[in-house]
């Protein structure tokens, strides 16, 4: 009996010894199961590292990219996505090509009747016409007339007869807007205004609006040439841009200078853009409003302040009215810039001396 | 051992154990979806439209139909380039080469980007 009684306890005590092991091993697991759930919320609360998210279009008839800082892929797409629909709205409404937008409603109703127009529309043409009483003239939204007899493609230049002939079209004194009453009037038959000079400034402002709403604190929208840069990169760095050179014979010397920009605006004009040569004269885009022939003190003329509607249009108006002129006209309306004369020489406002980086003088 | 004794030797502990090494498997794969470098894409599109997402890591020619004619993209080398397009200035395939960001033709509205590749060290955009 006392033997039974030492057998059955030995027996309880190693049942008991391997329930106390077992008992032992699952407070290990439920410690490590604890330690690695609190690993996973703290990895997945750590706030995600930021990257830069980027897309490119062809809309306005040139390549349009739009860049975000986020932390979230899909918030930056969804971002990127609404200031690129922003630009495709824009372009319906300012195209000068398309016969459905807006500018070719007005156009078509030159010298006959009084268009309502659209916020945007009417912000444009008002800031155009800001830009055109600060230039002289020099940037005129209603070239439309000259500027449809030069074939850059064709290399057609026109007579001169039909140029002086066209001029009488050209006076932006004669686009009448009422911003009481939101319409736009041409005063002539005949006269067509062209926003290719600022419309695209204007979209890339509009835009970078669009991204601020969705949350985005940072990134750079560039339409074409027109640029326009905010907040810092997510190593803590402003946007760097390249200025192109005028007179690039390739890769190597595409960029002839960089600037670092933060909450602000760039645009460069240049007579490399859209041209041709004739005669050993190079005809190119930008024409003065006073002549009807392509402007030929400067090679191109780079703007920074902080909207892109002023760079891209004042970009245009300085290049046509050249370096004297024009560098009176930015210390006037405190603007930077950078001017490539019809020699090569650079001039640069006193403001950016030193911030602009140049690789190879023109 | 047969598969009933199997079972039936398995102890609590060894289930949480099995649940814990799956855990991990699991945590992984999101690590390394996390950590990893990702593969560059070569996005084409004409007209707005997306035509071809391809690996740039694969050689080969592409073909593309846009509104002025066919644009051809060669893929070598983890770079790409235009060597054919209907354009007037050819400017496409006068750029060249190219390792990051993109090529535009807009006469034929073909647009070329790589993406998923850190954006060129020097600049981040060019004005002019």
């Amino acid at each position: 009996m006392k033997n039974k009684f030492k057998v059955q306890n030995s027996s309880q005590h190693s049942v008991e010894s391997k329930q106390g092991k077992a008992k032992n091993l699952i407070a290990i697991y439920c410690l490590l199961f604890t330690v690695y759930c609190l690993l996973s919320t703290v990895y997945a609360c750590k706030p995600r590292k930021e990257k830069v998210y980027r897309k490119s279009k062809i809309l306005m008839d040139t390549l349009v990219t739009v860049t975000g800082v986020s932390n979230s892929k899909e918030n930056a797409e969804k971002a990127i996505d609404a200031a690129l629909a922003e630009i495709e709205k824009l372009d319906r409404l300012l195209n000068f090509f398309s016969p459905e937008s807006e500018v070719s409603h007005i156009n078509k109703s030159a010298g006959i009747s009084v268009i309502k127009v659209s916020p945007d529309m009417l912000d444009v043409l008002d800031m155009s016409l800001m830009v055109s009483k600060n230039t002289e003239g020099a940037f005129d939204v209603t070239i439309g007339p000259v500027i449809t007899l030069y074939d850059f493609y064709k290399k057609i230049k026109p007579e001169e007869s039909l140029i002086k002939k066209n001029l009488s079209f050209v006076n932006y004194k004669d686009l009448i807007i009422d911003r009481n009453e939101s319409t736009a009037f041409l005063k002539k038959r005949g006269m067509l205004i062209d926003l290719g000079g600022i419309s695209k400034g204007y979209a890339a402002d509009k835009a970078v609006e669009v991204l601020k709403r969705k949350g985005i604190h940072a990134g750079l929208v560039s339409v074409a040439g027109d640029i326009k840069a905010f907040g810092l990169k997510p190593d803590g760095r402003p946007w760097k841009i390249g200025i192109r050179n005028p007179r690039a014979k390739g890769q190597e010397d595409d960029i002839m200078a960089t600037i670092e920009l933060r909450d602000m605006a760039i645009s460069t004009s240049g007579d490399y853009e859209r041209f041709f040569i004739l005669d050993g004269r190079r005809y190119h885009h930008l024409l003065n409003p006073k002549t009807g022939c392509p402007a030929e003190e400067s090679q191109s003329v780079s703007i920074i302040t902080n909207r892109a509607v002023f760079t891209d249009a004042f970009a245009t108006g300085i290049f046509i009215l050249g370096p004297e002129k024009g560098m009176r006209v930015l210390e006037k309306m405190g603007f930077d810039g950078v001017i490539v004369d019809s020699q090569g020489k650079v001039h640069i406002t006193p403001n950016i001396r030193g911030k602009v980086e140049f690789k190879k003088t023109p | 051992m047969n598969l009933k004794r199997l079972l039936s030797s398995i102890t609590i502990a060894d289930k949480i154990l099995l649940y814990l090494l799956i855990l991990l498997s699991f945590s992984g794969i999101l690590f390394i979806k996390e950590v990893l470098p990702k593969g560059c894409e070569v996005q084409i599109e004409v007209n707005g439209r997306l035509v071809y997402v391809l690996p740039i890591e694969d050689n080969r020619i592409v073909s593309v139909k846009g509104p002025e004619g066919r644009t051809v993209i060669e893929i070598k080398d983890h770079r790409l380039r235009v060597t054919e397009s209907p354009c007037h200035n050819k400017l496409c395939i006068k750029q060249g080469w190219i390792e990051s960001g993109a090529i535009v033709c807009l006469p034929n509205r073909v647009l070329i980007t790589i993406g998923n590749r850190e954006y060129s060290n020097i600049v981040d955009a060019i004005t002019g």
